[in-house]
């Protein structure tokens, strides 16, 4: 079988950029609606990702597949600064403090997949996208900080810090050497 | 027959225990011949029968029978193709009704996989296809996996302990997520431990076994995993020779198909490109032409990772055998030109 794609996407789906606007559980602030389904775009994305990141070519689907790329990504990031926290307090400020980063997005030059990912039209559109994209990156790390750690050792667990060196799609949000 | 010899593996079947030490000493040149065949041969000759690779030249079986009746002394020799000993092999999981030399064989040892078409014991050279995915490529990536998260194999040891995991614990599984899941649900029942001996200071070193047991097989079906150059599954290469060549029945050969369910997973992915290139077809044509749907069948049997030998032993044991060997006298009167052609048998008609 091919990579695993979104399965969230419909016709009802707010887009920003040509990334979907998808609903999220989560506690912090932003554009994106209540999920009231069990899971969300985050949850597929972790469910998914030890299998995504060894694919080396992904076809886009549809505007959710985007959506899910980003986080997939993000995980990776989340992963490399895990991997250097001895305790779960430690990963879940690590975690936090990623989140609120500057980070590039789709249009500027620090974005990995600007070939894939429209810019933003207007202002508004800008800021809709930064904050979803902060929403997501939080809400991610929060989630990520649950099944990374071992609840009996309280340290990362080696089956997941063995994916921090494989790179989804050869791509990554952050420069080479960081 | 007491011996039969290959070119890509000696199996001597009722003396000296040499076994593995042969195994290791393959391909490295006629005069090695010499150590195993050695005085048996030469005091109390036997019919030979030798395989070769497909699309082999004439002038190598030219040579090869200079070898085999000066050096060697046979009194007969029959070169046979080891796909067709492969397909002969399938006989033992089949009804006699069924017994066919006509198949695709897919071949996959430690170098390089190959899909074989063979049409009545004849090989359809143009229609080979090859994958350059096979048992080492699997032993690299486990060896990559385990080097990324486990601490404890020494360096050096890297590689054997890696195919010793690949031997040992891996499977095809249906679908890579759901494998994942299983593993971190219950990791007690599918995380398995491996112990080792480090060479030098002769401690034990413990290390577990997990993703890579379902993953090394895995990347027959996904080559990116492993190959940055090559992308396309078995399943669609085979589906190309299925297209080329009208065969649906598939034998599998070679020992890295002895991984557990290949042949399910195989026959699952064909049966699956296959319907889809079909229904494309009907939706093409609007419905107008209703292709006849192909029944693809996935042949595993007992003896699959030494099917060219059995297949030649198989064949070897036929009353039939002594008449389509080249003898002795034949190759003194009319020289080793004789040995380029060697007709197929075995059909029961």
């Amino acid at each position: 079988m091919p990579a695993y794609h979104s399965n969230l996407m419909d016709t009802n789906t707010k887009l920003v950029g040509n990334m979907a606007l998808l609903p999220l559980k989560t506690q912090f602030k932003g554009p994106a609606p209540k999920e009231t389904k069990d899971s969300d775009i985050i949850d597929e994305a972790i469910y998914y990702f030890k299998a995504n990141v060894f694919f080396k070519n992904y076809e886009i689907k549809n505007e959710a597949d985007r959506t899910l790329i980003y986080i997939t990504l993000y995980i990776s990031e989340c992963l490399k600064k895990l991997q250097k926290c001895s305790n779960r307090n430690q990963g879940e400020k690590e975690m936090y403090t990623l989140g609120i980063t500057n980070f590039p997005i789709p249009g500027e030059p620090g974005f990995p997949l600007n070939a894939m990912y429209a810019k933003p039209v207007d202002k508004q559109e800008e800021e809709t996208m930064r904050a979803y994209l902060q929403q997501l990156r939080q809400e991610t790390g929060l989630r990520l900080c649950d099944k990374v750690f071992d609840p009996q050792t309280d340290k990362p667990s080696k089956w997941w810090l063995c994916f921090v060196k494989k790179q989804f799609m050869n791509k990554s949000l952050s420069a080479p050497g960081q | 027959m007491r011996l039969f010899i290959m070119i890509q593996g000696i199996a001597i079947r009722e003396s000296a225990g040499v076994g593995d030490q042969a195994q290791r000493r393959l391909m490295r040149g006629v005069d090695d011949l010499d150590f195993f065949i050695g005085d048996e041969a030469v005091d109390k000759p036997n019919y030979a029968t030798k395989t070769e690779p497909p699309l082999n030249t004439p002038e190598n079986r030219e040579y090869l029978a200079e070898i085999m009746f000066e050096t060697f002394n046979v009194p007969g020799l029959y070169i046979a193709v080891q796909a067709v000993l492969a397909l002969a092999a399938s006989w033992t999981s089949r009804a006699v009704g069924e017994r066919t030399l006509t198949g695709i064989v897919i071949d996959s040892g430690d170098g390089v996989t190959h899909a074989i078409p063979v049409a009545e014991g004849y090989v359809i050279g143009s229609c080979i296809k090859h994958i350059p995915i096979a048992g080492r490529d699997i032993t690299y990536f486990i060896q990559q996996l385990l080097r990324e998260r486990e601490i404890g194999i020494p360096p050096e040891q890297s590689l054997e302990t890696a195919k010793a995991v690949k031997e040992r614990y891996c499977y095809i599984c249906p679908d890579i997520v759901k494998e994942f899941t299983k593993y971190d649900a219950d990791p007690g029942k599918w995380i398995k431990k491996y112990r080792g001996i480090n060479a030098i200071s002769k401690n034990e070193f413990l290390i577990d076994v997990g993703y890579e047991r379902f993953l090394g097989p895995e990347i027959f079906f996904h080559p990116e995993f492993a190959n940055p150059d090559f992308m396309q599954p078995i399943s669609d290469v085979v589906d190309e020779v299925i297209q080329n060549c009208p065969i649906d029945n598939i034998v599998l050969s070679g020992g890295s198909t002895m991984f557990r369910d290949f042949g399910r997973r195989l026959q699952r992915d064909l049966k699956r490109v296959v319907d889809a290139r079909l229904k494309l077809s009907e939706e093409l044509s609007g419905g107008r032409i209703k292709p006849k749907p192909i029944e693809v069948q996935v042949v595993t049997h007992h003896m699959q990772r030494y099917a060219v030998w059995f297949g030649g032993s198989m064949l070897a044991s036929t009353p039939e055998f002594f008449h389509v060997c080249h003898t002795k006298k034949d190759y003194e009167e009319y020289g080793p030109s004789i040995c380029r052609h060697n007709p197929v048998f075995g059909i029961m008609s």
